[in-house]
């Protein structure tokens, strides 16, 4: 429902006098003046006059909304054109924000870049209200002034945000995903409406470009993804937090029926191959996060319930197929949750059409819009409760992952089950990334060996550096002799990162407690430590 | 959404729809135009993202990019700005016993890791033949090897040329560069002779074992400094405020001529630091402590006490500092 409290009477009220219709249009012109201004004031703080780029990007976004507002009244003076806009407050965009910035207050207190990005954020709303207003305008449109660019751009930036040094594609971004929703529009029952999520069209369209010229590390892209469970029980926070958004927006059925999809094939291939599918969970934290706040836009998505379902139900595959594919490319994984959505996206009208086509009453009602008395959606959601308690119950969202232990995936891949050779490769990379040196030493011995990957000497070399800077004496003696093998049970600091389950390191366990957790893990070693 | 929308909001769209049914009639401005500069948006950003390619972001944020540098006077640019010399700078060390490690009886500012065994002061080594710069690797020969290799550009500051030597290099870096030169002397027709065969029959490029390196500097005569046994200030640059161009203070006196063997900057080595006896077989024994590398010569800031040839210093294989650096040997593992 919206609420409107109109501030163009004034405005209206002058329509006979040209002069005064003039100068009422350039008043409307203060606000995106101010939100320049404001954006060029912001590029002042001390964590954007960090960075030279940044600075200039700032001014480089300021200086193009400018000129077009300039453009604008320069047009409208000689054409007598008339700009204004009204308030108008939509739940839908209001309490999707909210639910959005919970999620980053929650992920922030865990992951400090998320805080340090504030004032970037901050920039990117006012570059987005500005740049809306005057798209609008620049359509001879009225413009509604609300909380819309808030989900917009809390969206996009819950998935990607490009760093520092190349902060000015984030305000591109930004702009193709309004423009995006202004342009690319069709005709859905009778009425002209955009085709794509604007956030999920940006995110789409620059992430193919990502992968395209092979930049992804332009952005955060792969940290965002990763440390949404440093965050305690994230998995929890998240459903709870979608509950508000499935009460309001009957979102139930596409966010529930796309979560069980995932977790359904995801135990299937589990029980067929033996081991994951997913490398640290059932469902990747990014993905559930998606599947509450990225593909629920209800003017986006189906409207009929079993369309709904499908909805759900297609992205659920989208994501395990993408999952798959982009794996096999080498390209980062992250990428499925987004890339997905534009293609459902443009087969809204087609599943729509579908389901209208069927002539089964029992398979239209299979969610019966009488249940509880008409409110279909409490019942849809009493379900979709049931089904996450009981997947939490198993152990199957916050709880250890069997994916997390890497003796699992030794094991596995000893035992050449399906693709574990190259999941714990992956899963070997990552620890070492994240500074664990056994994990380098390790990975640099299986590109020396070449027997469970493609033997790649250089890559090998590496590897054994880095786990030689990490004071792994093993990788040092395996950077010396080129045809030496040397390996090492890790160390205590390795440890403290190999065992964090997805969550923060565990830097303050007593060395008791790790290796404990470690014969947890089946770290053999550790077992026999313990046992000693 | 599902509840019913208020008249006021369906009214408010109704008149928006018409608004926009109203602009794609008048076709002003054209829709067509909005979609073109988004579409020119979207090539622009794929071209220039197809421009940020990790060689280029590496070379732009260290303004590092060609590899031509200026002639220094003693060095061949056109063999990797190696020593105008007949071995390229390298000085052969021929096979034999040296002493190893100190004796406080002679030697007062020895510490006690320069001590053999718990009943014994000193030991005598046997090493092979092998061949040692003759300088301490420069500037200049570390930056032909990262123009090859861009990534490791911004490692190493900018203030750092020519003939000085090169520092904050760490560990596997070092042996990087070892590795790289190995590959250029095995491939060039300028290599010498003498080098190309000892490289043929088995000889490796690397940083110098520490008692490859000890036995250079002190001889087989078991001298504290590389040129005699008492301190000498015009041989070395030790005690001083800054380091010096390579070969600064010539050393002719020195054990087999060469140079900078004490002070100017500390030398790392590939032997692990571990207690004496030296024994490179029990190199690999001690898996589970950190790695932690023996440096040598001293350096530059260093007093008296450090510049010795027995004296041993450790480092983490992480370590960029500007008073350690290396030099390379070729030599038979």
């Amino acid at each position: 429902m919206a609420i409107s409290a109109s501030f163009k009477n004034s405005i209206r009220n002058s329509k006979n006098s040209a002069d005064k219709q003039t100068r009422a249009s350039m008043a409307a012109f203060k606000f995106p003046l101010v939100m320049s201004i404001s954006l060029i004031l912001l590029s002042f703080v001390p964590r954007v006059q960090g960075n030279f780029a940044l600075v200039w990007s700032f001014w480089g976004a300021a200086a193009t909304l400018l000129l077009w507002q300039a453009y604008l009244i320069v047009n409208s003076k000689n054409k007598n054109e008339e700009h204004v806009f009204s308030v108008v407050l939509r739940p839908q965009h209001y309490i999707q924000a909210m639910v959005q910035f919970s999620v980053y207050a929650y992920w922030g207190y865990y992951w400090r870049p998320v805080y340090d990005h504030a004032w970037l954020m901050l920039a990117q709303l006012l570059f987005a209200y500005t740049f809306d207003m005057l798209l609008a305008w620049s359509r001879r449109r009225e413009y509604n002034l609300g909380f819309g660019p808030f989900p917009i751009i809390f969206s996009i930036n819950l998935f990607l945000w490009f760093r520092d040094d190349w902060f000015y594609m984030q305000f591109v971004m930004i702009a193709v995903g309004f423009m995006g929703k202004e342009y690319v529009r069709w005709n859905r029952d009778g009425r002209s409406s955009h085709i794509f999520n604007p956030s999920a069209f940006a995110l789409g369209l620059f992430s193919l470009v990502l992968i395209a010229t092979n930049t992804t590390g332009l952005t955060w892209g792969q940290d965002i993804a990763s440390t949404l469970t440093l965050a305690p029980n994230i998995y929890t926070f998240l459903f709870l937090v979608g509950l508000i958004v499935m009460y309001h927006f009957s979102i139930t059925l596409v966010a529930s029926m796309a979560a069980i999809t995932l977790f359904g094939v995801s135990a299937l291939y589990s029980a067929s191959t033996g081991v994951p599918y997913f490398l640290d969970s059932e469902i990747p934290a990014a993905v559930f996060l998606g599947l509450h706040l990225l593909i629920t836009d209800p003017s986006t998505s189906p409207r009929t319930p079993l369309g709904k379902t499908f909805f759900g139900l297609l992205y659920g595959l989208g994501v395990f197929g993408l999952y798959t594919l982009l794996g096999a490319m080498g390209e980062p994984t992250f990428y499925d949750k987004l890339l997905v959505v534009p293609l459902l996206n443009l087969s809204v009208i087609a599943i729509d059409r579908a389901v209208r086509s069927i002539h089964s009453t029992a398979l239209l009602n299979v969610w019966k819009e009488s249940w509880l008395g008409g409110r279909a959606n409490l019942a849809h959601m009493s379900i979709w409760i049931v089904i996450f308690a009981s997947m939490s119950f198993l152990g199957k969202t916050d709880n250890k992952h069997q994916g997390d232990s890497l003796p699992f995936w030794e094991q596995a891949c000893a035992s050449d089950l399906s693709n574990a050779c190259g999941r714990m490769l992956q899963l070997e990379a990552t620890y070492c990334a994240d500074n664990a040196a056994w994990a380098c030493n390790e990975i640099g011995a299986h590109y020396r060996e070449g027997m469970i990957t493609a033997s790649n000497q250089e890559l090998s070399m590496a590897y054994f550096s880095r786990g030689c800077e990490l004071k792994f004496q093993a990788a040092c003696l395996n950077l010396l002799d080129t045809e030496l093998v040397a390996r090492e049970v890790p160390h205590e600091l390795d440890l403290r990162l190999l065992l964090r389950e997805g969550g923060q390191n565990l830097m303050t366990l007593s060395e008791q407690e790790l290796v404990e957790r470690a014969c947890e893990h089946d770290w053999v070693f550790a077992c026999e430590n313990n046992g000693a | 959404m599902s509840k019913p929308q208020s008249e006021t909001e369906a009214k408010r769209q109704s008149k928006q729809e018409d608004q926009r049914k109203d602009l794609d009639r008048e076709q002003v401005p054209d829709r067509a135009v909005g979609l073109t500069i988004m579409c020119l948006a979207i090539v622009f950003v794929a071209v220039w993202m197809a421009l940020q390619s990790p060689q280029q972001i590496d070379s732009e944020k260290t303004g590092f990019s060609s590899p031509a540098q200026a002639a220094i006077t003693g060095f061949l640019a056109n063999a990797w700005f190696l020593p105008d010399e007949p071995l390229l700078g390298f000085v052969q060390i021929p096979a034999g016993p040296f002493i190893m490690g100190s004796n406080p009886a002679l030697d007062r500012l020895a510490y006690e890791n320069e001590r053999w065994s718990s009943n014994r002061r000193q030991g005598t080594v046997q090493i092979d033949d092998f061949y040692i710069g003759l300088f301490e690797v420069t500037a200049a020969q570390f930056r032909v090897f990262i123009a090859e290799h861009p990534d490791l550009a911004n490692e190493v500051p900018a203030e750092i040329q020519g003939d000085m030597p090169i520092t904050n290099v760490t560990w596997p870096e070092a042996l990087a560069y070892a590795r790289w030169l190995q590959q250029k002397l095995e491939n060039s027709s300028d290599t010498p002779e003498e080098l190309r065969s000892y490289l043929a029959a088995g000889g490796q490029v690397s940083i110098p074992s520490e008692a490859e390196w000890e036995k250079a500097a002190r001889g087989a005569d078991g001298r504290i400094f590389p040129w005699g046994n008492t301190p000498s200030a015009a041989s070395a640059n030790y005690g001083s405020s800054a380091m010096l161009p390579v070969g600064s203070r010539p050393c002719a006196e020195c054990a087999f001529g060469l140079q900078d063997m004490s002070g100017n900057v500390w030398e790392i080595t590939r032997s692990p630091l571990q207690a004496y006896p030296y024994d490179p077989n029990d190199d690999a024994e001690n898996l589970s402590e950190d790695a932690l590398w023996v440096m040598r010569g001293g350096s530059f800031s260093d007093g008296v006490g450090n510049v010795r040839a027995a004296v041993r210093g450790g480092v983490d294989p992480s370590v960029r500092n500007n008073s350690i650096g290396f030099r390379v040997v070729i030599s038979k593992p």
